[in-house]
């Protein structure tokens, strides 16, 4: 699903050049729920820009149902990841003047999709996170935890092989943290959906299937988490990077 | 992405962004307004004084005259004919020919004999211009008469409604001179003069008589011609479009060639050279149409003989007015660039504003094209609600300029009709065209600055 091959990348200031990525690889199956753990400055963040297709790395190569990201132009890459990837965030970066529906359709819309068919599937998604009375509410009617559900039926609504989840329980209490984990959890049940979330909080990490750790730019370790579902073949327990 | 979608998203951010929103179509609303209210101000006047010219100028009659220089055998146009030649003359011959013309109604003497000084039984007098013609063919002339009806006796004459205004007698002509000479200031005094200038006098049927005074006699002193009684046979009408001021100055009288000839006699005027046979100063040629008009003059001037138009009058006007409105359009276009300018400065406020928005829907998966578009819309949209308004105000601003020509009661001219202003239907989708361009020019930069967003902005947390 997706396969990150000796990626190495650098920030250039001026003539001062930071290395905030060394020489990561690794793989990740279809359905798979995979944490990458660092704390600030670990360089999982980059990552995620990287695998987004945000940024270009200085080496190595991304590859995500067989393509080569590093290699497509921006449109392309639009494109791809309109069909492929979906985004959750941590601010949950709703359009504050569409409705929840309307948001979560926002996908849809740039792919030209009828209006009913955007419909019945912006319901039934928010149906399946567990808001389907606030459709027609706007995004400032809703609590965090409500807009972060959106956010996630949003991410969903393009049915994407793999979804990217940046911090998305960071701006939560520990009440919604765990519907919100309790909600990815029973989405890559269901839809067997591959999901990477980026967090700095091993509780999180934890309740995934694996987790690769950050840190100073290095891959340290990947090992199983504690998520209900199995995680994917060949993965094993716990090993060093 | 549909049309639709498109809209309603750019209708979102219109909605959210009230201040900004209003600013922008407050600007453009002055812009869209300054051309609808230039265009219907064009319009009106134009048609109005188009209208007014064409009251009281006859655009359908060719004035004929000779012409001079090849009839006295002088001046650079002379011809080799001389001067004993008829060439350049106005004869009754010509005439017949001008008659038989394609698109010519009539074609009648109208000469001018000059002035003279009319008399009436109960010593009223008044001053007039005597017009010799064919008193049968005045109504195609659009003459129509108030009281009779032309007649061919010899002795008969026709009054127009100028003539009939302000006779007095000589006493009370020579005291009001005397009041105006030394007090021409006194508002009493030009009150009174109004007044008998326009005090009408029941002339039908009376009879009257002609002065004429001869200032060339041989001892130099002036001598002085009374004619016999002449009979009035018909008033006419004041003509359409002439205000009763004009009416004051317009005073003639209409006499057959027989009458006048006979005047002639009286008067001891010789004719100036009687073997040339019946000729005339002037003929006025009636047209079927205006637009015949310059072809039945150019077979005119063949004839060796002058003509003159009022057509220039409306050509005048419209180069006149055409400038007005390109100044006017000028002055339009020059307010939408300055709101073009506030719409391109409020956009691209709004783009860096909206960075991260638009970061968070390059990742959700538009495209650069996909978030030009979405601000375009936007634009056209601001340019469409500016339009709007701004039509709204010209409607307003109209009512404002007519109400204020009409209580000011100066934009008057020879009708008495005031002008008034309205816009017309055209110019409304000019002005909403000109208001939806002016967006869409002034959003094309805020586009591009917004899809040349790094989506990577959408994740990037302060």
């Amino acid at each position: 699903m997706l396969r990150v091959e000796n990626i190495s990348h650098t920030f250039k200031s001026g003539s001062e050049v930071t290395p905030v990525l060394h020489n990561i690889s690794f793989e990740v199956h279809q359905g798979d729920m995979v944490a990458l753990l660092g704390s600030s400055g670990s360089g999982k963040s980059t990552m995620l820009n990287l695998m987004a297709g945000l940024m270009k790395p200085t080496e190595g190569h991304i590859y995500i149902a067989d393509q080569d990201i590093v290699k497509m132009g921006e449109n392309k890459l639009a494109v791809f990841r309109r069909k492929n990837i979906g985004f959750i965030f941590q601010a949950y970066e709703l359009i504050t003047s569409l409705t929840v529906r309307e948001n979560v359709e926002l996908p849809l819309v740039f792919q030209s999709v009828s209006p009913s068919v955007r419909k019945k599937k912006s319901l039934a998604l928010l149906e399946a996170v567990g808001i389907p009375d606030k459709s027609e509410l706007f995004p400032s009617q809703l609590s965090g935890g409500q807009q972060q559900r959106v956010s996630i039926a949003r991410s969903l609504i393009t049915e994407p092989s793999i979804i990217f989840a940046d911090e998305p329980t960071g701006n939560l209490d520990t009440t919604t943290e765990e519907e919100i984990i309790r909600i990815l959890i029973d989405l890559n049940k269901k839809m067997k959906t591959t999901f990477i979330v980026v967090t700095h909080e091993p509780e999180v990490a934890q309740r995934m299937q694996r987790i690769f750790t950050l840190r100073d730019g290095h891959m340290i370790t990947e090992k199983r988490g504690t998520a209900e579902s199995e995680p994917a073949e060949g993965v094993p327990d716990s090993e060093n990077s | 992405m549909r049309i639709l979608d498109v809209t309603r998203l750019a209708w979102g951010q219109i909605k959210r962004r009230k201040v900004v929103t209003g600013l922008c179509m407050l600007g453009l609303s002055i812009g869209c307004s300054a051309i609808v209210v230039a265009l219907s101000l064009g319009d009106s006047v134009q048609s109005y004084v188009s209208r007014e010219v064409t009251a009281q100028f006859k655009m359908d009659e060719i004035t004929v005259m000779p012409n001079e220089g090849v009839s006295q055998g002088g001046g650079p146009t002379a011809t080799k004919t001389g001067a004993n030649s008829n060439v350049g003359k106005l004869t009754e011959q010509k005439l017949d020919i001008i008659r038989g013309l394609k698109h010519v109604t009539a074609a009648a003497p109208f000469q001018d004999a000059g002035y003279f000084e009319l008399l009436t039984a109960d010593n009223k007098i008044s001053n007039f211009n005597l017009v010799v013609t064919d008193l049968s063919l005045l109504t195609k002339y659009d003459f129509s008469f108030q009281q009779g009806v032309p007649s061919k006796q010899i002795g008969s004459v026709v009054l127009n409604y100028g003539a009939t205004i302000g006779l007095m007698d000589i006493e009370t002509q020579k005291k009001l001179m005397e009041s105006l000479s030394s007090n021409s200031y006194d508002p009493e005094v030009m009150r009174q003069y109004d007044e008998l200038s326009r005090m009408p006098s029941n002339l039908y049927r009376q009879q009257v008589q002609f002065r004429h005074s001869d200032y060339e006699t041989s001892t130099g002193g002036v001598k002085s011609y009374l004619s016999s009684q002449l009979q009035v046979a018909g008033i006419l009408k004041k003509a359409d479009g002439m205000s009763a001021d004009q009416a004051m100055y317009d005073k003639k009288i209409y006499v057959s060639q027989e009458t006048y000839d006979r005047l002639k006699d009286e008067f001891n005027i010789k004719p100036e050279k009687p073997e040339m046979g019946q000729t005339y100063n002037q003929a006025l040629i009636r047209v079927d149409s205006q637009d015949n008009l310059p072809q039945v003059e150019t077979l005119i001037k063949k004839l060796t003989l002058n003509t003159s138009n009022n057509l220039y009058q409306l050509e005048q006007l419209k180069s006149q007015f055409a400038m007005f409105k390109m100044v006017a359009l000028g002055v339009g276009g020059f307010i939408l660039i300055i709101a073009s300018i506030s719409i391109i400065v409020a956009m691209t406020m709004s783009t860096h504003q909206r960075r991260r928005q638009i970061g968070i829907m390059k990742v959700l998966g538009s495209n650069m094209r996909q978030i030009r578009t979405m601000f375009i819309m936007e634009a056209a949209l601001l340019g469409f609600m500016g339009g709007v308004l701004g039509i709204g105000f010209s409607y307003l601003i109209v009512e404002g300029i007519n109400k204020l020509v009409s209580s000011s009661g100066q934009m008057t001219m020879g009708t008495g009709e005031s002008l008034v202003v309205s816009i017309p239907l055209n110019s409304i989708p000019v002005g909403i065209v000109f208001a939806v361009l002016t967006g869409v020019l002034s959003g094309i930069y805020p586009a591009i600055s917004a899809a040349r967003t790094n989506a990577l902005t959408a994740i990037k947390r302060d």
